[in-house]
């Protein structure tokens, strides 16, 4: 397991994504923001945590194909799956992997572009939390719609439409305050779903 | 659960088609003019509300569409049988098209009563992400070549996008937002008055009979697709 997640880190540093990457995607989505609506900070204030949802929605969904499809591409997804005895340790390892390459560096500068945004620190540790909760179930949609269609390739906005409508529980009491009880429910609920369909996902992989 | 579609069934429907269609065309005939001669008009809405008579139906079979795909999905799965896959698949045309017509009714609808052709109501934002559930699962068969695999993944599908169907039914109460309350509920009287809930009654009849003749002729269509009838069977 630790091999795995520390493959997946040492692919993502070297090759596709490092932390200066993934945290200039979160800050060029919100530098949109103000040549979009106009400078005035009250309205910015209020698009903030929106545009906060859609940028992890858009990293997720820009980088779910890096989850499983690239290693089926390239064969790597059979050699994981001979070394490794369990698909369900295969499965968690990539929810760790792809959440520290991709979710990671937005909580780390998300306290920096609060102060951008003047946002008091009571309001940025609600969104903060509602974020982090809210990724991490969004991670476990991305894996098991990712597992489950490996064998359509190339299809990343087909992707996309299957799992928007997913995302939608998260960004509805994502958006709302104190819901973060709410969220973790979620959470833990799309955990429970998705392990169980990515693994059935990989076993169909396997079997074909 | 081991039932088998052989040539006698796939004859059957064939023989009953015409029956079918004569039955639905009688019910949307009787009911049209109920709905649109008989009937009063609303004291508020007048004229307008009329097209209730399309939109109610059409909202109720969406959803109960997609509960077929979802329950046929889930039989699938225990059973393996392939005529329940078919089922799924058939049902999810109709699922789609009663979704875009009652989006396209309730626009035309809203129009004349709320001023505005779309509201971001949670009603109609669950009904829009309900047709694109419709449009991945159709997608998402055709973008895998393997069929056998692809029917695996799309009924793995339809029933985790079910959640989205108990957010669309409760999401009125949740966010107690434009879109009225259901009027008419199995628990308590309904709130309706009689001389709209009968041609309300004769459109949904309708409605669901024309539902029944298209997914039997889909259904045949599939099943001769497909060639799943028993060994010998030929047609």
């Amino acid at each position: 397991m630790y091999n795995l997640i520390l493959r997946d880190l040492y692919l993502a540093l070297y090759s596709s994504a490092n932390f200066f990457y993934t945290s200039s995607f979160f800050i060029l989505i919100l530098v949109l923001l103000p040549f979009i609506f106009g400078t005035s900070i009250d309205q910015l204030q209020l698009l903030f945590k929106g545009t906060l949802w859609i940028g992890l929605s858009l990293s997720i969904i820009l980088t779910m194909e890096r989850i499983f499809n690239t290693d089926y591409e390239d064969g790597n997804l059979d050699i994981i799956l001979q070394k490794n005895s369990s698909l369900e340790i295969i499965v968690i390892s990539k929810y760790i992997s792809h959440w520290l390459v991709y979710c990671l560096p937005l909580f780390i500068i998300l306290p920096l572009l609060s102060l951008l945004f003047y946002l008091n620190t009571s309001d940025v540790f609600a969104i903060f939390l509602n974020l982090l909760l809210g990724s991490f179930g969004m991670i476990f949609i991305a894996t098991f719609v990712s597992a489950l269609t490996l064998a359509a390739k190339r299809t990343i906005f087909l992707k996309a439409i299957i799992m928007i409508p997913l995302f939608v529980p998260f960004v509805i009491f994502g958006s709302g305050d104190n819901s973060w009880l709410i969220l973790l429910a979620l959470s833990m609920l799309s955990f429970v779903v998705s392990i169980y369909v990515s693994t059935y996902g990989l076993r169909l992989y396997g079997e074909s | 659960m081991y039932f088998r579609v052989t040539k006698n069934h796939i004859n059957a429907i064939k023989a009953a088609n015409p029956y079918l269609i004569l039955s639905t065309v009688t019910a949307f005939v009787i009911g049209l003019y109920y709905a649109l001669i008989q009937s009063p008009p609303d004291y508020i809405q007048g004229d307008s509300m009329r097209i209730m008579y399309i939109h109610v139906p059409s909202a109720w079979f969406a959803l109960m569409c997609y509960t077929i795909l979802a329950g046929s999905s889930v039989l699938w799965f225990i059973t393996r049988n392939p005529t329940f896959n078919l089922v799924a698949r058939s049902i999810a045309q109709i699922g789609m098209m009663f979704t875009v017509l009652s989006l396209v009714t309730g626009s035309i609808w809203g129009k004349p009563t709320w001023g505005v052709w779309w509201v971001w109501d949670a009603r109609l934002t669950s009904m829009l992400l309900l047709f694109f559930l419709y449009l991945a699962y159709i997608f998402l068969w055709q973008a895998i070549a393997n069929k056998d695999i692809a029917s695996k993944i799309s009924a793995a599908l339809a029933i985790i996008g079910f959640i989205n169907i108990p957010i669309i039914k409760f999401s009125v109460d949740w966010w107690n937002t434009l879109h009225q309350p259901a009027s008419i509920s199995k628990l308590s009287a309904p709130s309706i008055d009689v001389s709209m809930m009968l041609p309300l009654s004769i459109m949904t009849l309708a409605s669901l009979l024309f539902l029944i003749t298209v997914f039997f002729i889909r259904f045949r269509i599939e099943v001769l697709d497909n060639k799943i009838l028993r060994a010998g069977d030929e047609i």
